[in-house]
């Protein structure tokens, strides 16, 4: 289970402060899948590092797991980010050197797996994801929906309690986005929590909970 | 670990055009290093090797060397060298006149150095070495005949002196008998601009009686020091003044001619470590562009959990590599220019010279390329490794 307590992000741009995120309170249930809606700059993406544990706290915890992470230190971070959470970003982010079962792998590296163990995890996770024939491709010879399924099938290499994505379907076609939800969808079935950030309604719809957010505050539940 | 390796590799491989450039970099650095050391120890060597040689020899002057700076106070007499026959340990002395004297040849008058010693001694000194190019050497009972180096026969005088030409040296009538050829480096100053007599001829036309160098061989080089002692106790002793005469064993030239390597060599090695600072901050440079270029890559790994250590020790990795690389470029052009350099040299200056190439050189050109390497990427490395996951991933 992940929940926040007066979870709070503040950024000093000159010398203005910015509350990116004030006094968020959200509970997320072990198994659930929840999107998180709202305009551009509404903090949904700050609370969704924080989540992801890439961002810390200004002031207020998250726990996952009743761990506060706000007080983990870089290793113990990377840790968490490496054993519990997937994260799918907007841009797909692969490492453009490696191919699409080396990217896959990399979690695994980061892990110490063995190299055949690993490749082999990598390709079971691609043909799970559909990509199975564009195992040796590189990023830039795949199509915006492949390079995100290689991405999924990146963020589920190390067997995730929670997937999180940060617009997940942003930059592909409606089509695409539909099957990229579908294989979210499909994770939560197994049993593993979902978290999505979006601005979009359709895709918002389909998660069994929806939160909307506005000026760094959680609105309530619809 | 050999995945790092991997990993490393495919970053330097995707940027190969600056990767090569700095690999390069490197290189010129630790060629320079090695080739010029080389070069060094292979001049020191064939020098050193010429005057081996000559290690059995004292050459014995009338005055007093302080630095670089040498004062003559007069000559040896006969009775000097009849002193020195009774020290033990003595194999040979050559007595030599020396000086400059008019010489004229077609009625052009030129001061010209003119030597006179024992025909048989300078014969195996000098004839051996340099080898005459026409006519042959002095006999003892030559009187009035001489024979000249090349310079004299070519270069003095309007025209060229041959075989069997008359000169008039201090106006006394001399035949010429001989000329040298050419001589090598080592021997040119000796040997070229100068007149070769016997020393009875030579202290006739210098009208003197003194004798301005005695040239020893001894029987055991391990004593020659103590000879020098000797030689000059006994001539200061004849002469009353405590620094007349001055020995030089052939093997404290050597210890002197060591020490001038020494400084030539840390000349060098300080040239070539100019070189490597500029290789160094090349290194540093691309190191910094690519972790620049790849900050939202290094984002992208936090992200899926790599840890700071990860980053640091891949973008180590990737310098390391680059200046392995490096080094090992860096020593095989710098073996083959040293061998370039002393071919060249060797014709240039007409030393027989062969680069020496030692492995301690090639070792210690090896482990600066790393060191270099290694500390120019650190900053870079923990620069990418500090990078906060959510800044870097959201740098594009």
């Amino acid at each position: 289970m992940i929940h926040t307590e007066d979870l709070t992000k503040v950024y000093r741009m000159g010398d203005v402060e910015v509350y990116a995120l004030r006094d968020v309170n959200l509970a997320i249930q072990d198994g659930e899948f929840i999107a998180i809606k709202g305009p551009s700059g509404s903090g949904k993406s700050t609370l969704l590092n924080m989540i992801g544990c890439l961002d810390t706290p200004t002031s207020g915890s998250i726990f996952i797991d009743n761990i506060d992470v706000a007080t983990l230190n870089e290793n113990e971070l990377a840790e968490i980010r490496r054993e519990k959470i997937g994260f799918i970003f907007q841009q797909f982010n692969l490492v453009h050197t490696l191919n699409a079962v080396e990217n896959v792998a990399l979690p695994l590296f980061f892990s110490g797996v063995k190299r055949e163990t690993r490749l082999k995890r990598a390709e079971e996770q691609l043909v799970k994801v559909g990509l199975g024939d564009r195992i040796y491709h590189k990023p830039s010879e795949l199509s915006g929906g492949q390079q995100q399924r290689v991405a999924i099938a990146r963020a589920l290499a190390n067997d995730p309690e929670v997937v999180i994505g940060d617009e997940p379907t942003g930059n592909v076609d409606t089509a695409t986005g539909n099957a990229i939800m579908d294989i979210l969808e499909g994770l939560n079935k197994e049993g593993r929590t979902v978290i999505v950030v979006t601005h979009d309604a359709e895709i918002a719809a389909r998660a069994g909970r929806t939160k909307r957010m506005r000026d760094g505050k959680l609105l309530d539940e619809q | 670990m050999r995945d790092k390796f991997l990993l490393a590799y495919r970053s330097i491989r995707e940027r190969r055009t600056r990767s090569i450039l700095t690999v390069l970099g490197i290189a010129v650095g630790i060629a320079a290093i090695v080739s010029l050391m080389s070069v060094g120890y292979g001049l020191e060597e064939a020098i050193g090797g010429e005057l081996t040689g000559f290690a059995d020899l004292i050459s014995v002057v009338p005055g007093k060397i302080s630095g670089a700076t040498y004062v003559e106070l007069g000559g040896f007499t006969d009775r000097d060298v009849k002193d020195l026959q009774r020290i033990g340990g003595i194999k040979d002395i050559v007595p030599m006149a020396l000086a400059a004297a008019e010489v004229e040849y077609r009625d052009e008058r030129i001061p010209i150095f003119i030597f006179g010693g024992d025909s048989k001694e300078l014969g195996d000194f000098y004839v051996e070495p340099v080898g005459l190019k026409e006519g042959r050497w002095l006999r003892d009972n030559d009187y009035k005949a001489c024979v000249i180096g090349d310079r004299v026969a070519n270069e003095l005088f309007d025209e060229v002196i041959h075989v069997n030409d008359k000169l008039l040296i201090n106006d006394e009538k001399f035949i010429v008998i001989g000329v040298f050829e050419k001589a090598s480096t080592l021997y040119s100053a000796d040997v070229d601009p100068n007149i070769f007599l016997t020393l009875r001829a030579a202290k006739d036309a210098l009208q003197t009686d003194e004798i301005q160098y005695i040239l020893i061989r001894v029987y055991n080089i391990d004593e020659a020091e103590a000879i020098a002692e000797e030689i000059q106790d006994a001539i200061n002793d004849n002469h009353g003044v405590d620094d007349f005469a001055t020995a030089i064993t052939m093997g404290s030239a050597l210890e002197q001619i060591g020490t001038v390597f020494d400084i030539v060599r840390g000349v060098l090695v300080g040239i070539a470590a100019i070189a490597l600072v500029v290789a160094s901050i090349g290194i540093m440079n691309t190191m910094l562009m690519s972790v620049m270029e790849r900050t939202h890559e290094i984002g992208v790994m936090k992200a899926i959990g790599a840890k700071s250590s990860d980053v640091l020790s891949l973008f180590l990795l990737e310098s390391g590599m680059v200046s392995l690389l490096g080094g090992l470029v860096g020593c095989g052009s710098g073996v083959i220019v040293a061998k370039v350099i002393s071919l060249a040299a060797s014709t240039a200056l007409g030393i027989e010279m062969i680069a020496v190439v030692k492995p301690a050189v090639l070792l210690g050109g090896m482990a600066v390329a790393m060191v270099v390497g290694v500390l120019s990427g650190f900053y870079p490395a923990r620069k990418a490794s500090q990078m906060s996951p959510v800044e870097a991933v959201r740098y594009e």
